[in-house]
C-alpha cells in the first residue's frame, strides 16, 4: 500500500513540475485542434457556425479541442487532461463557471468562483477569466478502445 | 483505487491558499494582440494503467493572429480657433486602435453644413515633434493626397490643419472643417477581408470603426473694420464761423475700427482743399502735434496733403487726426 502510494505521489510531483513528455507506447493518444466559432443568423435564428481559423482577430471566439482515444487492451483510469491557456487569449466567461481551472500556472485547482490572486498591493482579489492560466478534466476511466472530447471556449485577447 | 484519490485530492488546494499571482506575460494592448502573434496550444494529460502510470502530450495547435483595421480621431481645439489675416490653426488626434503599424490617409473638408463661411484649407501639417504647437518649418507639411507615417497600435499622431478665410468673411461668423483619416490598407465594412495585406502576412479585416473616423473643429473669423468720419469747424478772424477768405478751417478725421481683429497698416491721408493753404504745424494725432516733414514721427504734412500712419490698431479704438487751413 505504502509502495503504491510513493508511486504516484511521486510520478504525480514531476508531472506537476514541467511540461510532459510523451511516454514510449503510450496506450492513450491525444489529438488537438482549433476551431474558429462564429453566430451567424439563419432565416432569422441564430447559429452557430466552426470554421478553420483562417482568419483571426482580437476579440473572436476559438474551441480549442483535445480528443483522446484509448487504443490499449486495457482501461485506463484517473485521465486527467490538462491543456495550458495560450497567453494571446482569455478563457471564456461560460467555459469559467464549468471547469476546473488554475489562476497559478497549474500548481492548484478548483471552480473560478473561489479561486484568488494577488492584487498587486499586498492583498487578494477574487480571480477573473483573465487570471486563468490552465483548464482540465478528470475522466474516471476510459475503456480498452474507448474515446471522447474535452475542449474549451476562448476569447482572442 | 479510492485511497489514491483522496490522497491526491487534499494535495490540491483552492480555498485558504495563498496563491501567487500569475502575470500574464504576452503583448497587452487595448487594441488586442499584435496582428502576427501565433497563438499556439499542446494538451497533456497524466493517466494510471493496470499497475503503472503514465502521460501523453497532443500535437500543437497554432492560429495565427490577424490585423484588426481601426481608428479614432478626436478634436484637440477645445475653442474656435481665431482667423485673420493669418490662417486658423485646428488640431485633432489621429489613433491607430487596431493591432497593427498602420498609416492613415487624411482629407480636411471645409464645406460643412450649417457655416457661416466655407474655409480654403491652406495645408495638412503633422505634429513631428508632438509638442502640441504648430512649429512653421519643423512639423511635416503633408503634400495632397498623402497619408500620415505608420503609426503604431495603440499610439497616436496630432495633427494640424491650417484655414484662411475667404474673400466676403465677416467678423467673428464660425466655420467648421471635418477631419477624416481612414487606414490605407483599406476601409469599408466590419469584417471585410483584405487578404495578404495584414501585419505578419495574415490578412487585414476591419474592425467595427469601418477602420475610419472623423471630427469637427470650429474657427472664427477674426476682422477689423475701419470707417472715416471727417468734419469741419471754422474760425473767421472776427470770432465767428464764416467762411471768409482767412478763415480758419480745422478738420477733424476720426477713424474707427471695429471687430474682433486688427487692422494693419491704417494710413489716414488726406488732400488740401483747392483754394486753401495748409497752416504748418497743425497736424495733431490724438491731440498731439507732429511734425510737417517726413521723418521719425507717424506723420507728414505739406500743400500736397496730410498722411498719417497708425500702422496696426486692434478692434475697439478710435484715432483722431486734425489739421487747419485758411481760406484763400
Amino acid at each position: 500500500m505504502n509502495a503504491k502510494l510513493l508511486t504516484l505521489a511521486a510520478s504525480f510531483a514531476i508531472l506537476a513540475a514541467g511540461p510532459a513528455f510523451a511516454a514510449p507506447a503510450s496506450p492513450v493518444s491525444l489529438v488537438g485542434g482549433v476551431k474558429l466559432e462564429k453566430t451567424v443568423t439563419e432565416n432569422g435564428a441564430q447559429k452557430t457556425v466552426l470554421s478553420e481559423p483562417k482568419v483571426v482577430v482580437p476579440g473572436d471566439r476559438l474551441l480549442f479541442s483535445t480528443d483522446y482515444r484509448n487504443d490499449g487492451a486495457v482501461p485506463v483510469t484517473n485521465f486527467v487532461v490538462t491543456n495550458p491557456l495560450p497567453s494571446a487569449v482569455t478563457l471564456a466567461p461560460e467555459a469559467a463557471a464549468s471547469t476546473e481551472v488554475s489562476v497559478d500556472g497549474g500548481k492548484t485547482w478548483g471552480k473560478l468562483a473561489d479561486a484568488k490572486v494577488s492584487d498587486g498591493k499586498g492583498g487578494l482579489r477574487a480571480a477573473t477569466t483573465a487570471d486563468v492560466t490552465h483548464v482540465r478534466w478528470t475522466i474516471a476511466a476510459i475503456a480498452a478502445g474507448g474515446s471522447g472530447t474535452v475542449g474549451y471556449h476562448a476569447i482572442v485577447r | 483505487m479510492t485511497t489514491y484519490r483522496t490522497i491526491l485530492r487534499t494535495s490540491a488546494c483552492i480555498v485558504g491558499c495563498t496563491l501567487a499571482s500569475q502575470t500574464f506575460a504576452g503583448s497587452a494592448h487595448a487594441a488586442g494582440v499584435l496582428a502576427g502573434t501565433l497563438i499556439e496550444n499542446t494538451a497533456t494529460a497524466t493517466y494510471t494503467s493496470g499497475a503503472s502510470g503514465g502521460t501523453v502530450t497532443s500535437n500543437k495547435v497554432t492560429v495565427k493572429v490577424d490585423e484588426l483595421l481601426n481608428v479614432a480621431v478626436a478634436t484637440l481645439t477645445s475653442a474656435p480657433a481665431s482667423a485673420s489675416s493669418a490662417p486658423a490653426v485646428l488640431s485633432w488626434s489621429v489613433t491607430n486602435s487596431g493591432n497593427g503599424p498602420e498609416a492613415f490617409n487624411l482629407t480636411a473638408d471645409p464645406k460643412v453644413s450649417g457655416n457661416a463661411f466655407d474655409g480654403t484649407i491652406t495645408s495638412i501639417v503633422i505634429d513631428t515633434n508632438d509638442n502640441g504647437i504648430y512649429d512653421a518649418g519643423v512639423d511635416q507639411v503633408l503634400g495632397a493626397g498623402a497619408a500620415t507615417p505608420s503609426i503604431d497600435p495603440d499610439k497616436e499622431v496630432k495633427v494640424f490643419v491650417l484655414v484662411s478665410l475667404p474673400a466676403g468673411a465677416t467678423d467673428a461668423a464660425t466655420s467648421q472643417v471635418r477631419l477624416t483619416a481612414s487606414a490605407t490598407t483599406g476601409t469599408g465594412t466590419p469584417g471585410t477581408s483584405f487578404s495578404g495585406k495584414g501585419e505578419g502576412g495574415g490578412d487585414a479585416v476591419v474592425g467595427l470603426t469601418t477602420a475610419s473616423a472623423n471630427s469637427l473643429a470650429a474657427l472664427v473669423a477674426s476682422l477689423a473694420n475701419v470707417t472715416l468720419v471727417k468734419s469741419a469747424s471754422i474760425l473767421d478772424q472776427f470770432g465767428t464761423a464764416k467762411p471768409v477768405p482767412g478763415a480758419t478751417v480745422t478738420y477733424t478725421l476720426a477713424a474707427k475700427i471695429t471687430g474682433s481683429g486688427v487692422a494693419e497698416g491704417v494710413h489716414v491721408t488726406d488732400a488740401i482743399p483747392a483754394g486753401t493753404t495748409y497752416v504748418p504745424g497743425s497736424l495733431k494725432l490724438d491731440g498731439s502735434g507732429l511734425t510737417d516733414g517726413a521723418d521719425a514721427d507717424a506723420g507728414s504734412a505739406g500743400s500736397a496733403g496730410v498722411d498719417v500712419a497708425l500702422g496696426k490698431v486692434s478692434g475697439g479704438s478710435t484715432r483722431t487726426v486734425n489739421f487747419a487751413v485758411t481760406i484763400n
